[in-house]
């Protein structure tokens, strides 16, 4: 997903479900951060590595495959946009080696996202707005894992959009090309992807990279071939999906709210987007690379308030110029804290699941935090 | 990492280091060094994909070429090892490559983390060492040791920091 769907369509999920006008911004600012909150980034403003949340492009070519590498990326990855849906699944005769990564493979409804918004009540609309990011992108990302891997994520080179119309749906190949200074054209079905890549660890295999942008687009819909899933084709519906996670995340936040007690997976607040279904629809069809001037309209409409432009450099004076005690109390203090707990809640249910690729967990001695009532762990 | 890959990361970077110094100490006999190592890496590789097929990619659309990739592979270790004259020039050529775009991929980092306001220096004087090694194997193409002795340097940093990698202790703190 993009900042159309990250920044202005979680704006809208918040205000439908409940939050007034500024709870709204400081939401899907923080949601949208998550995609730019990058080391580099925090390097820059002094603020923990451990919190970020994503990794530049470079970043990555820059970052040794070996094995602490590798655990970087995924605990990156995983816990912040490939959220793994089932850490236990079971598949007959394949080694643990292969398992877990097939255990990675993202998807929506899955243990993990009953998880993040459990952490994230009763915390800041930061954490709001992290796992409001994760939840949504259990449904873009579907179907391809957090951690790099040629067995899992690679696809073979057909795909089909599926293109409805008057008579029916029809297919168009998809044509693939490996140059990102070049713009998709949705127009004639030309996108750009990775490049194919036989190691099984490089950077080229982490996520949806083969299917290139496909699954940050809201309009399309279109089939193909993963490596993993036995010769068998999967349609992925992004309309369906992303109208799926809109009336999730109006369910995620109502809970979080307290307006809900418990929260479900495989729930849904369709009741509350239902009087704004053809417009929500309307745009989540349209053929566009990024949808934020039509979320935005939306947005302001249901709110009336004008919401301003995502800016990456609004709070970090404000951050920087704090001393480093009362951090935590400035608006990056607070993201960068709740990012740490949720990618903590992540790789520690990895972990406790078998699975070493977010890396090695002990306990070395847990301290309480009077001034936040939060319980620290140090991992070595 | 578990003990067991540290033990073995240091020992192979140690193993590795004492090499490169041996080839830098005598770069006239450390061509035949250069060939042994190129032929056990490909050798390696072609066993650990031929693992790697069994393990992994047997599971996966079109996994098979991994199998053959491995047999070819594990074929052209063996052979290297059994040539005693391989024109150095293709060693240097492989250097060349392996420096370059290095050197490259660091510079756009470096300008990259400039940009975002972070620290820069140091990536690019490893960029611009990496180029200067890519230059000095063009400059000196016809000498062998030259080459020798780029490839022991190679070698030895790639070593550090494996052993430097195993020594880490990736330690987070976490809050829950």
């Amino acid at each position: 997903m993009q900042e159309d769907f990250h920044y202005y369509a979680t704006y809208c999920a918040a205000y439908l479900a409940g939050y007034d006008h500024a709870e709204c911004m400081d939401i899907c600012y923080s949601a949208q951060f998550v995609d730019l909150c990058s080391a580099t980034l925090l390097s820059k403003i002094k603020a923990p590595a451990a919190a970020a949340t994503t990794q530049l492009q470079l970043e990555m070519m820059d970052t040794r495959t070996d094995v602490i590498g590798l655990q970087n990326i995924t605990r990156i990855w995983s816990s912040f946009h490939f959220l793994p849906k089932d850490l236990k699944a079971s598949h007959n005769r394949r080694p643990k080696v292969y398992m877990n990564k097939y255990r990675l493979i993202c998807g929506p409804n899955g243990e993990l996202v009953k998880r993040t918004a459990e952490l994230a009540k009763g915390k800041s609309l930061q954490a709001a707005g992290i796992a409001m990011h994760v939840i949504a992108d259990t449904w873009a990302h579907a179907y391809f894992a957090g951690t790099p891997s040629l067995v899992i994520n690679n696809t073979t080179d057909d795909f089909y959009e599926i293109i409805s119309g008057d008579e029916g749906e029809t297919e168009r190949k998809i044509h693939f090309r490996h140059s990102t200074s070049t713009p998709d054209d949705p127009g004639n079905s030309i996108y750009s992807n990775s490049l194919f890549q036989r190691n099984e660890n490089t950077i080229m295999n982490l996520g949806h990279g083969r299917a290139g942008h496909l699954p940050d687009y809201s309009f399309i819909k279109y089939r193909y071939m993963p490596a993993w899933n036995d010769y068998r084709i999967i349609v992925k519906d992004n309309p369906s999906d992303y109208w799926n996670a809109f009336c999730q995340l109006i369910y995620a936040m109502k809970y979080l709210r307290y307006d809900i007690g418990e929260f479900s997976t495989g729930t849904y607040s369709y009741d509350i987007a239902a009087p704004y279904e053809t417009r929500i629809k309307t745009i989540l069809g349209k053929r566009q690379i990024k949808a934020s001037d039509d979320w935005k309209a939306f947005g302001e409409e249901l709110s009336g308030e004008k919401i301003e432009d995502f800016d990456i450099n609004r709070y970090q004076d404000e951050y920087m110029s704090t001393s480093a005690e009362n951090r935590h109390d400035t608006f990056l203090g607070k993201f960068t804290d709740a990012a740490i707990a949720h990618k903590s809640m992540v790789c520690h249910e990895i972990y406790s699941s078998g699975n070493k690729l977010t890396g090695f967990e002990k306990i070395v001695h847990s301290v309480n935090d009077n001034r936040n009532g939060l319980f620290k762990k140090k991992h070595g | 990492m578990t003990k067991l890959q540290r033990v073995r990361e240091i020992i192979t970077g140690i193993i590795t280091v004492l090499i490169a110094l041996l080839m830098l100490l005598e770069p006239s006999e450390g061509y035949t060094a250069v060939i042994g190592i190129l032929s056990l890496v490909y050798t390696v590789r072609g066993i650990s994909m031929i693992i790697y097929y069994f393990t992994m990619a047997r599971f996966m659309v079109g996994g098979r070429t991994a199998l053959y990739i491995g047999i070819i592979m594990f074929d052209f270790g063996i052979l290297t090892g059994t040539l005693t004259d391989v024109p150095h020039f293709y060693v240097l050529l492989y250097l060349i490559v392996i420096h370059a775009f290095s050197g490259a991929i660091e510079m756009m980092r470096a300008s990259e983390s400039r940009r975002y306001g972070g620290a820069w220096r140091l990536k690019l004087g490893h960029s611009i060492i990496d180029i200067i090694m890519a230059l000095l194997c063009i400059v000196f193409l016809s000498r062998l040791s030259v080459a020798v002795i780029i490839y022991a340097i190679g070698l030895m940093y790639s070593s550090v920091l494996r052993i430097i990698a195993a020594c880490r202790r990736t330690k987070f703190v976490y809050i829950q």
